[in-house]
C-alpha cells in the first residue's frame, strides 16, 4: 500500500500543495490532472525524492519512506516530464548501463533489459542511437528504464505529452500493464487518453485533491467528461 | 563503490564520442609543448634532470586540461535533466560524483602519460642527448607529483561541474580556482608582503611538484594533497544533492548541509596544520637522475660545521635559474638537517623587489644573480652565472666556517693577456672570482721585472697573450717548470711565438688544424664533447665546451723521454680527430721517487673560453673546465666531482632545432592529434 499522507509545498512564500492526501493500492494507475502551475509535477518530485516538502509523509507498507530514502528509492521508478537520456549511447547499451547503475546484478542485467524493452516495444531499436529516435521512441526508451527493475511505485511525469495518438494508446497500454505488478501514478492534461487506462482520477487544484474520479468499469469519454467537469467545477 | 565503478566507465566511454575531449587533449599537448619546450631551453646545461624539468613543464598545464574535461561532467547532466533520473535511483550522490571524478582523472592521467611518451620519442628524434642517463623509472616520480596534483585539480574541476549548469561556466570557475586564485593570491603576496617574499622561495604549487618530481616526499605535501582532494570531492558531492534542497521544507536539510560543508572545511584546516606539524621528509633514492644527491664530502662538512648559517638567494623570481637554486637550497638545508650540524636559514631577495635587502648585500659586496652565505660577519659569495652545485655551495660553507687557504694563482701580464680583474666581457674577473672561493688567491705576475716565479705559487695562468714573452721571461717561466711548475696556457691564433715555443719544448705543438664537421651554435664557435678520461675533463664526460675558433695541439719530439724527463702527453678534448686542449705531465716515469713534483702543463686552444662574455652563455661547461684544471694542476682534486656533471642536462639541440621542436611538439602534434580524434568521433558516430 503507498499512501500520501498531508503533503505541503511551498517554494519561499508561495504555496504550491497545502494538503494533498490519496492512497495508492498496487494494480492500480492513479491520474493526477489539473491546470498548468497546479502543482502535479511538484507532487511527483516530491514523491521521487527531488524535493522535501514542507510537512507529511509519504508510507509505503506503513513506514515513512522518505525517512529512509536509499531503500525507497530502490522500490521506485520515474520518468520525468522530458525524456532525459544519453544521446550518444545505443538504446541496449543505455538500458544495461541504467540497470547496473540501479544495482542489478551483472547476471540478471541482460534479461531484465529484455523484460523492459520488450514490455515498452523498444526491442526493435535496441541497437539504434538514442539520438536517432523519435519524441516518442525516446519517451518509451525513458519508460523502460523507469521499468527496468520492476519497482513498486511507478511516477510518469506528463509522460503522453507531444506523442500522436497511435503512440498514446501504445504508451497507455504498456502503462496499463505496468500497473499489474505496480502502484502506477502519472500525471498529463491527456485525460481522453489517459481515461483509457487509468483506474482513478484525482483533481488536483488550489494545493488539495479538490475531487476523487474512478475510472475502473466505466468507458473512457464519460470518465473523461466527468474528469472535465471537475476540472471547470475546480476552477470556478 | 559498484555504481562509482560504472559512473567511471561512462565517464571514460562518454569522453570517447566527444569533439570536446579532442580539442581538450590538443589544448593540453599544445601548451604542455610550448611549457616543455621552454623549460627545456631554460635548464639547458643545468644539474635539473630531464624528469624533473619535464613534469614542472606539464604541472601548469595540467588544470587547463582538468577543466575542459571535467566542465561537461556533471552540467551537462544538470543541464539535460539527466540529473533528476541519477537522483531517483539508489545510489549516493558521493559514489556519483567519485566515479565522475574517476573518469576525469583516468583521462588526464592518459593524457599525461601519452604526452610524455611522445614528448620522449620527439626528443630521441630530435635531441638524443638530453635522453642521456635517463631511465623510465626515473619519471616515475613526475609522473606520481602530477597525479597527486592532477587528482586535486580534477576534484576541484568536477566541484565546479556540479555547481553549475553551464560548463564554460564550470571550466572558468575551475581555472580561477586552480590557477588565477593561486597565482593571484602569490603574486599578491610577492607585491605586498616584503617578508613572505623573502621566506618563501618558489610559488608552492610549483615547487611541490619540482620537490616530489626530484625524489624529495614531503608527507606534509602528499597529504594536503589528498585532503584538498576528499574535501573537494566532499563538497561537489553536497553541490548534488543540494538539487534537491528546493522549497521550504528544505530548510533543515540546507541547514545540515551548510553545517557538514563548514565542519569538513574545519576539519581539512585542522588536518593541514597537523600534517604541517609533523611532517618528514624522504628522500627517495634517485642519486644520478635527481641531481641533489649530495657528496660525501658535503655530507661531511656540513656535519662538522655548528651553528646557523643564512644563506641568502639574491636573484630575480623570473630568473629561470630561480626554481632550480630554490630547490636545491631546500635540498641542502634538508642535507643539513639530516646531518646533524649547522642550521642553513634560507632568505630569497629579489633585487626588483626588495630593493632595501638587496641594498645591504650590494653594500656586503654580494653582485645580484649570487648565493651569499653568511655567519656572523663572516661572508662568502657563490655567483650564479654558469652553474653553480653542492661543491660551491659547501665550500662556501666551510669559508664561512674556517677559511681554507691555499696558494695562489699568478696570471701573468704586460703581453696582451686578459686580465683577472677586468669586470668587461673580454675580462676575466668571474672566473677568478671562481678561483678565490676555492681559497686560492690571484695575484699578478710580471716575469720582466726580474724575479722569478714566487714559491708559493700553486700555479701560474697565461690567458691569451698576445705579444711574445722576451727570452728572459720564457727562461724564468722555463725554470719554474723544471722545477715541478704548474702552467695553464690559453691559446689563440693570435698568440705571440714565443709560448708556442715553450710548450713545444714541454711536448705540446700548436696547430692550426681544420676543424671538419664541427657543431656550432652561432657559426663561429664548436661545441666541443668528446672528452678523454683525463682527471680534468673526465667529470665533464656529457657536458659541452664552447670554444671560439680554437687551436688544434699534436705531441712534440719532447714527448715520451725515459726517466725522470719522460713527458707525457694526453689530449683532453677533441672535436673529431682533431685535439683542441692538451695536458702535458713530465716525471710521471719517476717511479719511486714520490718526492719528485712532476711538472704538469694544460693547453686550451682557446684564450677567451673562461671570459666574462663567454662565460654568460648558458649550457657550457666552460667554467668547469677551466676550475679542474686549476685543481688539477695544484695538485688537489677535481673541483667537479664525477658523476655531477655528468648529470647535466644537455640537448644539444641548437637554434633551428629548438624552432623544430616547438613547432612539432606544440603545434604540428597536436593538430595532428585533434584531427586523428575527430575523425575518430566523427566516424563512430557516423557508424552508429
Amino acid at each position: 500500500m503507498y499512501e500520501v499522507r498531508n503533503i505541503a509545498f511551498s517554494y519561499s512564500r508561495r504555496k504550491v500543495l497545502r494538503d494533498v492526501s490519496f492512497v495508492v493500492s498496487p494494480g492500480e494507475a492513479v491520474c493526477i490532472v489539473g491546470e498548468n502551475g497546479a502543482g502535479k509535477t511538484t507532487l511527483l518530485k516530491i514523491l521521487a525524492t527531488l524535493a522535501q516538502p514542507d510537512s507529511g509523509l509519504v508510507m509505503m507498507d506503513g513506514q515513512d519512506a522518505l525517512a529512509r530514502p536509499l531503500k525507497y528509492r530502490r522500490q521506485l521508478g520515474y520518468m520525468g516530464e522530458a525524456p532525459a537520456l544519453y544521446e550518444d549511447m545505443a538504446v541496449k547499451d543505455y538500458l544495461e548501463y541504467r540497470a547496473a547503475l540501479k544495482g542489478e546484478t551483472k547476471k540478471r542485467i541482460r534479461r531484465r533489459v529484455g523484460e523492459a524493452a520488450e514490455m515498452c516495444a523498444v526491442s526493435g531499436v535496441m541497437k539504434s542511437p538514442i539520438r536517432t529516435l523519435s519524441l516518442g521512441m525516446k519517451k518509451r526508451v525513458a519508460l523502460a528504464d523507469a521499468m527496468l527493475l520492476r519497482p513498486r511505485v511507478l511516477l510518469l511525469d506528463d509522460f503522453l505529452a507531444g506523442l500522436d495518438v497511435s503512440m498514446r494508446n501504445e504508451m497507455g497500454a504498456t502503462m496499463a500493464s505496468v500497473a499489474a505488478f505496480a502502484s502506477v501514478i502519472v500525471t498529463g492534461h491527456e485525460i481522453g487518453d489517459l481515461a483509457k487506462w487509468s483506474t482513478r482520477f484525482l483533481v488536483l487544484s488550489g494545493g488539495l485533491i479538490a475531487s476523487t474520479i474512478p475510472a475502473a468499469g466505466l468507458d473512457a469519454a464519460t470518465v473523461a467528461a466527468r474528469v472535465e467537469n471537475a476540472l471547470k467545477g475546480a476552477k470556478a | 563503490m559498484n555504481a562509482a565503478i560504472i559512473t567511471w566507465r561512462r565517464t571514460v566511454g562518454m569522453a570517447k564520442s566527444l569533439f570536446s575531449t579532442a580539442l581538450a587533449m590538443a589544448v593540453f599537448f599544445a601548451g604542455a609543448g610550448v611549457s616543455f619546450a621552454f623549460a627545456l631551453e631554460m635548464a639547458e646545461g643545468g644539474e635539473t634532470p630531464l624528469a624533473v624539468v619535464w613534469a614542472s613543464a606539464v604541472s601548469p598545464v595540467l588544470p587547463v586540461l582538468a577543466a575542459l574535461l571535467a566542465m561537461d561532467s556533471w552540467s551537462d547532466e544538470r543541464r539535460s535533466g539527466r540529473i533528476e533520473s541519477l537522483l531517483t535511483i539508489a545510489v549516493r550522490e558521493r559514489e556519483l560524483t567519485f566515479g565522475k571524478f574517476l573518469g576525469v582523472f583516468t583521462l588526464a592521467m592518459g593524457a599525461v602519460l601519452a604526452f610524455l611518451v611522445s614528448s620522449l620519442a620527439m626528443l630521441s628524434f630530435m635531441a638524443p642527448g638530453a635522453l642521456a642517463n635517463q631511465t623510465a623509472l626515473s619519471f616515475v616520480p613526475g609522473l606520481a607529483a602530477l597525479m597527486l596534483q592532477g587528482a586535486l585539480w580534477c576534484a576541484v574541476s568536477v566541484f565546479a561541474s556540479a555547481a553549475f549548469r553551464h560548463a564554460a561556466a564550470a571550466a572558468l570557475t575551475s581555472i580561477t580556482l586552480t590557477v588565477l586564485a593561486p597565482r593571484g593570491l602569490w603574486f599578491a603576496l610577492m607585491a605586498w608582503a616584503p617578508q613572505g617574499r623573502m621566506a618563501f622561495g618558489e610559488m608552492p604549487l610549483d615547487a611541490n611538484v619540482f620537490d616530489l618530481a626530484s625524489g624529495i616526499v614531503s608527507t606534509e605535501t602528499v597529504l594536503t594533497y589528498l585532503t584538498l582532494t576528499a574535501f573537494a570531492l566532499f563538497v561537489s558531492s553536497k553541490f548534488v544533492a543540494a538539487v534537491r534542497l528546493v522549497g521550504r521544507g528544505a530548510r533543515a536539510l540546507r541547514f545540515s548541509t551548510g553545517v557538514a560543508v563548514a565542519l569538513a572545511t574545519a576539519l581539512a584546516v585542522a588536518a593541514i596544520a597537523l600534517f604541517h606539524r609533523t611532517d618528514t621528509t624522504l628522500e627517495l633514492p634517485l642519486a644520478q637522475h635527481s641531481g641533489q644527491s649530495f657528496s660525501a664530502r658535503t655530507h661531511g662538512i656540513l656535519a662538522d660545521v655548528r651553528g646557523e648559517i643564512h644563506i641568502t638567494a639574491f636573484l630575480s623570481r623570473k630568473d629561470a635559474r630561480f626554481r632550480q637554486v630554490g630547490h636545491f637550497l631546500r635540498s641542502f638545508a634538508r642535507e643539513a638537517e639530516s646531518a646533524g650540524g649547522a642550521r642553513l636559514v634560507l632568505r630569497f631577495v629579489d633585487p626588483r623587489w626588495d630593493v632595501a635587502a638587496a641594498e645591504r648585500l650590494v653594500r656586503d659586496g654580494a653582485h645580484e644573480d649570487s648565493l651569499v652565505f653568511e655567519r656572523g660577519s663572516r661572508k662568502a659569495f657563490v655567483p650564479l652565472a654558469g652553474g653553480f652545485d653542492e661543491r660551491l655551495c659547501a665550500s662556501a660553507i666551510l669559508r664561512v666556517a674556517v677559511p681554507p687557504k691555499r696558494g695562489v694563482v699568478y696570471w701573468t701580464n704586460g703581453h696582451g693577456e686578459c686580465s683577472f680583474r677586468a669586470y668587461e666581457p673580454w675580462g676575466m674577473s668571474d672566473i677568478a672570482r671562481n678561483v678565490a672561493h676555492y681559497g686560492y688567491r690571484n695575484e699578478p705576475l710580471d716575469l720582466a721585472d726580474g724575479e722569478d716565479v714566487p714559491d708559493d705559487c700553486a700555479l701560474v695562468v697565461v690567458a691569451g697573450a698576445k705579444s711574445d714573452f722576451s727570452r728572459a721571461e720564457a727562461m724564468r717561466l722555463d725554470s719554474y717548470l723544471r722545477k715541478g711548475g704548474r702552467l695553464l696556457a690559453l691559446l689563440s691564433a693570435s698568440d705571440a711565438p714565443g709560448i708556442a715555443s715553450l710548450l713545444s719544448g714541454w711536448g705540446v705543438r700548436m696547430e692550426n688544424a681544420p676543424l671538419k664537421g664541427a657543431r656550432t651554435l652561432s657559426g663561429t664557435d664548436v661545441i666541443v664533447s668528446e672528452f678523454s678520461d683525463h682527471p680534468v675533463c673526465e667529470p665533464l664526460k656529457g657536458a659541452q665546451v664552447i670554444l671560439e675558433k680554437p687551436l688544434s695541439f699534436t705531441p712534440s719530439a719532447a714527448v715520451d723521454v725515459a726517466g725522470a724527463d719522460r713527458v707525457e702527453y694526453t689530449p683532453l678534448a677533441r672535436v673529431g680527430d682533431v685535439c683542441v686542449a692538451a695536458a702535458a705531465e713530465r716525471g710521471v716515469g719517476t717511479g719511486d721517487d714520490l718526492s719528485l713534483r712532476p711538472t704538469r702543463i694544460i693547453a686550451v686552444g682557446d684564450a677567451a673560453f673562461v671570459m666574462n662574455g663567454q662565460l654568460k652563455m648558458r649550457g657550457n661547461a666552460n667554467r668547469d673546465f677551466f676550475l679542474n684544471a686549476v685543481a688539477y694542476l695544484s695538485g688537489t682534486d677535481a673541483m667537479t666531482e664525477p658523476g655531477t656533471e655528468a648529470s647535466r642536462l644537455v640537448s644539444g639541440m641548437d637554434r633551428a632545432g629548438r624552432v623544430r621542436f616547438v613547432l612539432v611538439s606544440a603545434l604540428a602534434f597536436p593538430a595532428l592529434l585533434f584531427v586523428a580524434m575527430a575523425a575518430f568521433v566523427a566516424v563512430g558516430r557516423r557508424r552508429q
